[in-house]
Parts: structure tokens; sequence; C-alpha cells
């Protein structure tokens, strides 16, 4: 009682408070990225329709369409939302130290942990991605370059503390990184590929786009 | 020789020969069809309209959209790699440069069509892709030509023995297959990804030479 009496007295500015109309129109937004997310993951991008998912989160497609413009509106904010979460993930897994290819390798491997839990969502990115025509949903994300980012800072890194030369091409070494940890996905989704699996080939793989980096 | 048709069993060889019929039509409609709307563009519904036969017979003839697919990417590369199989073995020179020129051939020839070879690397990451359909990663022309190209660099001495190809060429052809990015998100002519996939090949190749 006291609290909240303290809380009202407080609120000083009690414009800034949300209304009762945005927590209802927040909550909405929440059953649809909910919905959405479940039918992305069990129907694929084409498989699921803004029909299907208002039915599941129990409203109007009209009601949908109040909130989103549209599929790949809907899409790219799942995405943006699941992307930050990776690099976070990614960037967090890399401070933990060690030499490059353990650093990277533990870059490496919280993505790859993070998408264990979501394959098909993930599985449902990379097929609009390649699609010339469903691409748009995804592209322009500014978190899909963050990839590349998050391997470069670990290489620049690496080229300030010595342990790479100067001349290590960092921004294609990171691509490269980048191209080759997305495309193991595709294996590991279809050979049904262990964590274990992937930390081996991903070890190699550094190894290997490294090699000629070396020295100092 | 027409007489044999009259009989019970020439029966089978006309029907035969319209499976045959239908089967070449589905598979020029959706070579089209996918060379225009992509892998998720293109419905089967699309296809068989196209190609005048019904739903049904396509199904009857193939078992998914992700085998006509592979079945159309097949159909197209195989002349190429008669080509290459024949080319290859007489490739000498560095192993760097051997694998440029593998896939400064590979670029080209997917960049006549551009969309259709997208299709197909699309179409790895479809759900309802049966198990005997071949997207593009699970293609063993081009993981065999890389293999090869590498093991020659081994015997050569230009590639060491210790590394393990199967990494490596996963490697070599992730960098290809995402090298396609450049089509779709900066419109890039095979010129301009000729030179990223050489310098990518020329900074792997760089990571496998015999240590000092």
């Amino acid at each position: 009682m006291n609290q909240i009496t303290t809380i009202r007295s407080e609120g000083e500015t009690p414009k800034r408070a949300p209304t009762r109309r945005a927590l209802a129109k927040r909550q909405t937004r929440l059953k649809v990225l909910n919905a959405a997310r479940n039918l992305f993951s069990e129907e694929g991008y084409e498989g699921a329709t803004i029909r299907d998912i208002a039915a599941a989160a129990g409203m109007s497609t009209g009601a949908v369409f109040a909130n989103f413009r549209d599929k790949s509106d809907l899409f790219r904010e799942i995405m943006t939302e699941d992307l930050d979460a990776l690099l976070g993930a990614m960037r967090a897994a890399g401070t933990q130290g060690g030499r490059i290819e353990d650093s990277l390798l533990k870059v490496l491997m919280a993505g790859y942990g993070f998408y264990k839990a979501r394959l098909q969502l993930a599985r449902a990115a990379f097929s609009v991605a390649w699609d010339v025509d469903g691409g748009p949903a995804l592209r322009g994300l500014a978190s899909s370059r963050g990839f590349q980012d998050v391997f470069s800072e670990q290489l620049t890194s690496a080229v300030e503390r010595g342990e790479l030369s100067q001349q290590s091409e960092v921004k294609l070494r990171s691509q490269m990184l980048m191209d080759c940890f997305l495309a193991n996905f595709s294996q590991a989704i279809f050979e049904g590929w262990s964590l274990d699996a992937l930390q081996a080939r991903a070890k190699d793989q550094i190894r290997i786009v490294l090699a000629g980096a070396r020295g100092g | 020789m027409k007489a044999d048709t009259g009989s019970i069993a020439g029966a089978s060889p006309v029907r035969a020969s319209q499976k045959e019929a239908t089967r070449q039509r589905v598979l020029a409609s959706a070579r089209s069809l996918f060379a225009v709307h992509g892998y998720q563009g293109a419905t089967i519904r699309d296809i068989a309209r196209d190609a005048n036969v019904s739903v049904g017979s396509v199904f009857t003839t193939f078992a998914s959209k992700g085998v006509i697919l592979s079945e159309v990417m097949e159909a197209r590369i195989e002349p190429l790699y008669v080509e290459l199989d024949r080319v290859m073995p007489h490739l000498h020179g560095p192993t760097v440069d051997r694998l440029k020129t593998l896939f400064a051939i590979h670029i080209q020839f997917e960049m006549q069509i551009p969309r259709l070879f997208l299709s197909h690397i699309a179409a790895a990451y479809d759900w309802t892709l049966s198990p005997d359909a071949k997207p593009f990663g699970r293609n063993a022309r081009l993981k065999g030509g890389v293999t090869d190209c590498l093991a020659k660099g081994v015997a050569d001495g230009d590639i060491r023995a210790d590394v393990n190809l199967d990494d490596v060429v996963a490697l070599i052809i992730s960098a290809f297959a995402w090298t396609f990015r450049l089509a779709i998100t900066q419109n890039a002519d095979a010129k301009a990804m000729i030179t990223v996939m050489d310098r990518q090949i020329g900074l792997i190749v760089e990571g496998l030479a015999p240590r000092p």
C-alpha cells in the first residue's frame, strides 16, 4: 500500500507511463509475434500464412495487419530479435579470452549452440535469405551484417596483440569465417550433425583460414 | 517393327514413352519457372500448368519439388562435367591456379542463369525436401572435382599431406556458394565474383602450403 503510494507520488512524468491502450497494443504484438514464431518454425516462411498466424494468435487478420505491414515485416521483427540475442551470445563468448583460434571457436560454438534450439527457424531464415524475392524480408537487416563484425573484431584484436600479422586481410578473412559458419549449418541440418562434429569441422576451418595470417 | 506394339507386352513401351514425355515437359517447365520465380516462388501447381499436365501426374513422376530441381540441375550441368572430366586431368601448374580455373568455369556457367542456381542453394533449406533430392552442397561431382584438384596438389607437394581434405573442400564450396550472395545483394557480374573467389581460394591455399 505504502509502496504503491510512493510510486504514484514519484511518478512525476505520468505521460510517459504506457497507457492502457499502448499496453494492449504491445500485448497484441507479442501475441502475434509468438504465434508467428511457432508457425514459421513449423511451416517455414512460405508455408506460414498471415491467416494461420492470426488464427493461432486468436485474432482477426485485420488486427495482425494493424500491427505489421505484411508477413515479411513480421518475419523481419522476429529475425532482428533473434539476431540481436545471437550476436550478443557470440560476442560474450569471444571475450572469454585465449588465443585467436580458441576465441573464434568459442564464438562459432556459441552461435551453433544458440540455433541448436531453433534449427527450424534458422532454416526458414536461410531459405528466405537465398530466395531472390523473399530476400528483401531479411536484406537491409542491420544485424545480418553483424556476423562479419563479430569475426572482424576478433581478428582485429588479434592483429593488435601481434598474434596475427598486420597484413591479415581482416575483411576477407572475417567474411570467410562468416561464410563457413553459415554454410556448416546446412550440412548440420541435413546430416543431423552433433555439436561435437560441428566443433571438429569449425576448428579445422578456422586453422586454415588463419594459417596465412600468422606472425607479426 | 511396329507389329510389337499391338501385343499385350507392347502396351508398356507406349506408356513408358508417354511417361518419359511427361517427365521431359515437367523438367523443361520447371527449369524456366525456377529461373524466373525462384525455388519458393515456383509451385508444383505452376509447373504442372505450364507443362500442361495434372498435378497428380507430376507427383507420380517426381517425389517432390526438390527432386525436380535436382534433376533440372543435374541435366543442365552434365555436359559441363563431361567437358571438365576431359580437361581437368591435363591441367598443370600450382593447385591454387587449378582451383581458380575450376571455379571460374563454374561461376561463368551458373551466372548464365543466376536465379536457377540461387534456387538450387535455397532448396538446401527446404523443409519438405525428400532424402533423394540433391540440393546444392550435396552435389558429389563438385565435391569430387575439388577433392581431385587438392589430391593432385598433395601428390605434387604444394599441399600439405596432413590436411583434412573434406574440411577444406567444405570450406572452398561454402566460399563459392556465398560468393553468389554478391549476385543477390549487389547485382555483381561473373567477372566481379570470379575476382572475389580467386582471392578466397588464394587465401585458403596459402593456409595449406607445406610447412617450411
